[in-house]
């Protein structure tokens, strides 16, 4: 067997998927118990116990769009990195293109090339260690710093309440426009995707949701949608 | 008990849940490559996994930071915990949370808007593991059939067109900060070599002393 099919076997070993489930199990635990918090306190606090139905269906529909997104992206993962590591590490933090980095750079570590005749088990090791100790960054700082990160909120809000709808927006706004600009710098076809996003969100939201309040549970999927069919229209017509 | 109290003990609760949860993740994560390790005696040198682990860090170090920081206000406590463990923040929790806060009308820094936008991330987690679940399943047979114009779409287009709705629906209430929160980050991009950690940062605060300059001056009603 050449060391190749030996890492894709490897990789692909069946007890893998139960390894690797551990960790996926734990974010679904997570989901549940904040749903149970969120039920216990719905009911004390005397919210409409609608509004959180409602909030969790949005979440659900919001992220199909984008989820799809993702589907594809693993099956393309699973080929380099193995079906049950694509799994792991696309079901928690960390988006495809920082695994991949992490796993290359596993490989750089060792002087060779990801995926060639001389990426032994060892070096397949290195790039397993580079994404979990990557991984393990985000996860430790927000595990253990997250509540000073909550009083760093409150002494920048002063207990101002309107100010603190302003600034959580603003520093959304921030976000999304860092995003964005990565998106616009990229090339015409992103461009056009990040315009036909905004411009049918915000027609969306100020005209049509307006009339049908139904319609803002979607409001995301469809501007999604239109974004794309403009930029992979362009790219059918012009490129 | 009073809206206090109750804001009290539901950040008591997430910090409880939260914390030993994304903790555990971070070691669990480890579990396959001890056992690929164990199983085929193949232990790197430990100078190797230190030079890959340095590496890594030089690339995305300064996010472990930077992320949870600037994303805090758009996700609050228990949504903070949420999405650093399942990931997809930018292209999923966030957007998903803002809009249910719109949809339900909820104010943020209120019980609601911390229960609507947990319950949002929740629903939007349960969706991408259903997500990643079946690609394992039935992914290399869906990609086969499906048109190549479809995938494409889908991989280089989605992430940009959620980007640009989310900004578009936060653009609409404040159009004036908007503007700097765009200029800011694709001018440094373009004239400065900073690293993108420092392009977050200063994207995101200073966008915020704007809004605040705007705030004292009454211009943001």
């Amino acid at each position: 067997m050449s060391v190749i099919e030996q890492v894709q076997q490897v990789s692909n070993a069946p007890i893998l998927w139960i390894l690797c489930g551990i960790t996926v199990v734990i974010s679904a635990v997570q989901a549940v118990l904040y749903m149970r918090q969120c039920s216990k306190i719905t009911r004390e606090a005397g919210i409409d116990p609608h509004i959180p139905k409602e909030a969790f269906r949005v979440g659900f529909i919001s992220a199909i769009g984008p989820a799809l997104g993702v589907f594809i992206v693993m099956v393309g993962l699973m080929a380099s990195i193995g079906g049950p590591m694509a799994w792991l590490r696309l079901s928690i933090i960390g988006a495809a293109a920082t695994e991949l980095s992490a796993a290359n750079i596993g490989a750089e570590a060792c002087g060779v090339a990801l995926g060639s005749e001389q990426y032994t088990l060892i070096c397949l090791a290195v790039s397993w260690f580079a994404m979990a100790l990557n991984g393990a960054g985000w996860l430790l700082f927000t595990g253990v710093a997250t509540p000073s990160l909550e009083t760093l909120r409150n002494k920048v809000s002063g207990g101002d309440m309107k100010w603190l709808v302003v600034l959580s927006g603003a520093c959304s706004l921030g976000i999304f426009g860092y995003l964005n600009s990565g998106e616009i710098l990229k090339g015409v076809g992103n461009t056009i995707a990040v315009l036909a996003g905004a411009i049918s969100m915000v027609i969306l939201v100020k005209t049509v949701c307006k009339k049908f309040p139904r319609l803002m549970e979607y409001s995301l999927g469809i501007a999604m949608i239109i974004g794309m069919i403009f930029s992979v229209g362009y790219d059918q017509l012009f490129r | 008990m009073n809206e206090k109290d109750i804001m009290k003990e539901w950040k008591r609760d997430s910090i409880i849940i939260g914390t030993p949860t994304n903790i555990l993740a971070a070691l669990t994560a480890f579990i396959p490559v001890i056992w690929l390790c164990t199983t085929y005696d193949c232990w790197p040198p430990v100078t190797t996994v230190l030079t890959a682990w340095g590496m890594v860090a030089a690339s995305f170090g300064a996010f472990y930071f930077v992320e949870p920081v600037s994303y805090y206000a758009a996700l609050g406590l228990s949504g903070t915990y949420l999405s650093f463990l399942s990931g997809n923040i930018g292209n999923m929790r966030v957007p998903c949370a803002a809009l249910a806060l719109d949809v339900t009308d909820s104010t943020p820094g209120t019980i609601q808007a911390e229960v609507v936008s947990t319950m949002a991330i929740c629903g939007s987690i349960i969706t991408n593991l259903i997500g990643t679940t079946s690609a394992v399943i039935i992914g290399s047979a869906v990609l086969a059939v499906l048109p190549e114009f479809i995938v494409s779409g889908l991989t280089q287009y989605a992430s940009s067109a959620i980007f640009g709705a989310t900004f578009g629906n936060f653009a609409i209430k404040y159009p004036k900060v908007a503007v700097f929160a765009l200029a800011i980050p694709v001018a440094l991009k373009l004239f400065t070599p900073l690293a993108a950690a420092w392009v977050i940062v200063i994207t995101v605060f200073g966008t915020l002393l704007i809004a605040r300059v705007f705030y004292k001056k009454g211009m943001l009603a």
